[in-house]
């Protein structure tokens, strides 16, 4: 019986802990990228900006998971709980589909009133705009992002060196530099197979053979799926597997683990997105590395990142304005490419890390062509761990590169009949 | 987990109870085996270790399965850090202990009604409380998430506790009920006959007898309410509120993850449980073998 009341007596206080809450003005702000990558540490220096310049306002800044925004962020934004500003994740299915749900405000007049159309071109604020479907590329503004992301191959440039190598600029000099360390007896290349940069490197390569009109129907599911690029791609990758350009344990191997190959230098190329740079940049200590692009006439696997939001409920709108401005500022944008991270808006000559500086100039230069692909699971829900298992099967032998894109057309074509 | 655990509990109890009268080899095969199945169980619990204090440069170069070069606490002490550990202890705590007693509360109201009691339709009753152990809680997460906004309980503990307290109490009701079904009737009717009424049968009666099943039950609530991760992600979204399988979120990023981080997470993840779970141990494998001899 005493436990009950002891238990009563917890209950009770974890009501009234629940039910405290500050008076004054408070500026509610959540983002989820981790405390140490470079859109971390930039993004804490602007809130310390936009505390100092409002000594009334108390900042309460959270730091949110992924895994919990994407789990409830629809639920979180549609209770009293929502914060005035926020990260969230873009594209249809996140973004697209709380703005369609009225979940958020529009930002249409602060990004000219803030000047944001000045910093941003069209192809940065593609991910910004969601119609009345929750489908990308037109509507209002509902977010911003203030930081890029692209696919790359990364390179251990004293394994290059050493082999006497340089950077391929076609794919056939890609195929020469991949048979070159083959001859010496080395895997070129680290591919996790059952993971995420499986897919990214099939994209890219089938990114090689797509004009504008296909990337526009592929990514807008607009027509039956043209599979001639994913033939293309899916061939390529059997025919590296079968050089020995691949290891024959990549099929089952998981990111972590291929990027483990590169950074211990085992693999001299890895191609994965930008979101490795803030760990290769911290942790490979014995060898010098540098990216460059899988190279392609126009289209890279890339996106801006992912957006700030301000749900319908927020009480300081200005506020959170403010706080984008602040990250969109060169300011903090230098100080983002700095600390290694993809600058949208920063002046590369005011940039003295040398990752964050080719980051920022390659990025650039991706936006200005209005290059940026975007990724190869968008179009389709679930297409993600379609493509994860199909790629895996691909590389395994179970199918192949015909049957694999037969298999690919069925789900896409199935979904854009039916959407 | 649970049921390694109940089966060495049980080994223990008949090597104690008879001495075989001489040692076959066979006794070698059965340690060998049972040596193996223990290293394969501690090698999850070998690898948090050894990666959470390795440093995030030396994994790079060794992998995940190479002994770190030097301690290094850098990974614990930043999750310690970045989570709030210490206040997400006190809120699992809070939340897994209080369930753990309502829900042994309500178990064993539900279960006297229905052992005992032998209400009308007590078999149909506990067909019911079956499917509530059985249903998927990815299914029940909108429904409660609407509740508890209606309730103004969205965002508290109090959603969490009463939650679990309910879903656990469906396994608790139909364990004890089985448990009470067989409880010696002469008994109770001995105590009738003394003059106790329902309320003192329960508590003077069954509660004393049934002690040791109480005390696994409400052991079996603690741990699995402390591991739970989906419904309080989705009821507890400020910080402050959140529990320690929440927090250990943090180390999985959208695109990324980080091993040695991830490894010093599961391993300060995992220790609460592990040390409540030692502590506990000899009240587990006497309840378990109590409801074995009867």
């Amino acid at each position: 019986m005493r436990k009950s009341i002891l238990a009563m007596a917890m209950g009770a206080m974890v009501l009234t802990t629940g039910m405290v809450h500050a008076q004054e003005k408070t500026f509610n702000i959540w983002w989820f990228e981790d405390a140490d990558s470079a859109e971390g540490i930039a993004w804490s220096h602007a809130l310390d900006e936009l505390r100092a310049n409002h000594p009334d306002v108390t900042v309460n800044f959270e730091q949110k998971t992924f895994a919990q925004l994407q789990a409830s962020g629809s639920m979180i934004l549609n209770s009293s709980q929502a914060p005035d500003l926020l990260e969230y994740n873009k594209g249809n299915a996140t973004a697209g589909l709380v703005s369609s749900q009225g979940l958020l405000l529009p930002l249409d007049d602060a990004f000219t009133a803030q000047g944001w159309d000045k910093i941003l071109n069209e192809g940065d604020v593609v991910l910004s705009k969601y119609d009345e479907m929750g489908i990308y590329g037109s509507g209002h503004i509902w977010g911003i992002s203030v930081y890029g992301e692209y696919v790359s191959a990364f390179y251990n440039v004293d394994m290059f060196d050493k082999a006497g190598l340089t950077v391929p600029t076609t794919m056939d000099e890609l195929v020469a530099d991949f048979e070159a360390f083959k001859v010496q007896g080395i895997i070129p290349l680290a591919l996790g197979g059952a993971d995420t940069s499986g897919q990214h490197v099939l994209a890219s390569l089938a990114y090689t053979k797509a004009d504008d009109a296909w990337i526009q129907n592929y990514q807008g599911l607009r027509a039956p799926l043209d599979t001639a690029p994913f033939l293309y791609a899916a061939q390529t990758m059997v025919d590296w597997v079968a050089n020995g350009y691949v290891s024959k344990d990549s099929t089952g191997m998981n990111d972590d683990d291929a990027a483990l190959q590169f950074m211990s230098g085992k693999a001299p190329i890895y191609i994965s997105g930008t979101w490795n740079l803030g760990k290769f940049n911290s942790n490979i200590k014995d060898f010098k590395w540098g990216q460059f692009l899988v190279p392609t006439p126009k289209y890279s696997v890339g996106s801006t990142g992912n957006l700030w939001v301000v749900p319908k409920g927020s009480k300081n709108v200005e506020l959170a304005e403010e706080f984008i401005s602040l990250t969109l500022s060169p300011k903090y944008q230098t100080e983002m490419a700095n600390a290694g991270g993809v600058a949208i808006a920063a002046d590369p000559a005011t940039i003295t890390n040398p990752v964050g500086k080719n980051a920022a100039s390659v990025f650039k230069e991706i936006s200005d062509k209005n290059g940026l692909g975007f990724y190869p699971d968008w179009p389709v829900p679930g297409f993600y761990d379609v493509l994860i298992q199909k790629v895996a099967g691909l590389l395994q032998g179970t199918s192949t590169p015909d049957e694999f894109v037969a298999q690919l057309k069925q789900v896409y074509d199935d979904a854009q009949e039916n959407q | 987990m649970a049921n390694v655990t109940l089966s060495q509990g049980s080994n223990s109890f008949a090597d104690d109870a008879y001495q075989p009268p001489r040692r076959s080899p066979l006794r070698w095969v059965v340690l060998f085996i049972l040596t193996l199945l223990l290293l394969l169980t501690l090698f999850p619990f070998f690898l948090a270790v050894i990666n959470a204090i390795k440093t995030a440069a030396d994994y790079a170069v060794g992998g995940p399965l190479s002994l770190p070069s030097s301690i290094d606490f850098g990974s614990l002490q930043k999750f310690w850090n970045v989570s709030d550990f210490s206040r997400k202890l006190v809120n699992s705590a809070i939340i897994s202990i209080t369930v753990a007693v309502f829900g042994v509360l309500i178990s064993l109201f539900n279960a006297y009604a229905i052992g005992i009691g032998r209400i009308k339709g007590s078999r149909i009753f506990l067909v019911i409380f079956l499917l509530g152990i059985m249903v998927p809680q990815e299914s029940i997460v909108y429904p409660l998430y609407y509740m508890a906004k209606a309730t103004g309980l969205y965002d508290t503990q109090l959603a969490v506790i009463i939650i679990f307290a309910v879903i656990q109490s469906a396994f608790g009701t139909y364990l004890l009920s089985s448990v009470l079904r067989s409880f010696p009737k002469e008994i109770i009717e001995a105590a009738e006959m003394d003059g106790a009424n329902r309320w003192q049968v329960l508590w003077q009666v069954v509660v004393p007898v049934l002690r040791p099943s109480l005390m696994v039950v409400g052991t079996f609530f603690f741990i699995w309410t402390w591991n739970e991760f989906l419904i309080p992600l989705v009821m507890l979204v400020s910080n402050n509120n959140q529990t320690v399988a929440v927090a250990m979120g943090l180390t999985r990023g959208q695109n990324m993850s980080d091993p040695t981080f991830s490894a010093a997470a599961s391993m300060l993840g995992i220790a609460p449980t592990l040390l409540f779970f030692l502590v506990f141990q000899r009240t587990l494998t006497r309840g378990v073998v109590v409801g074995a001899v009867k």
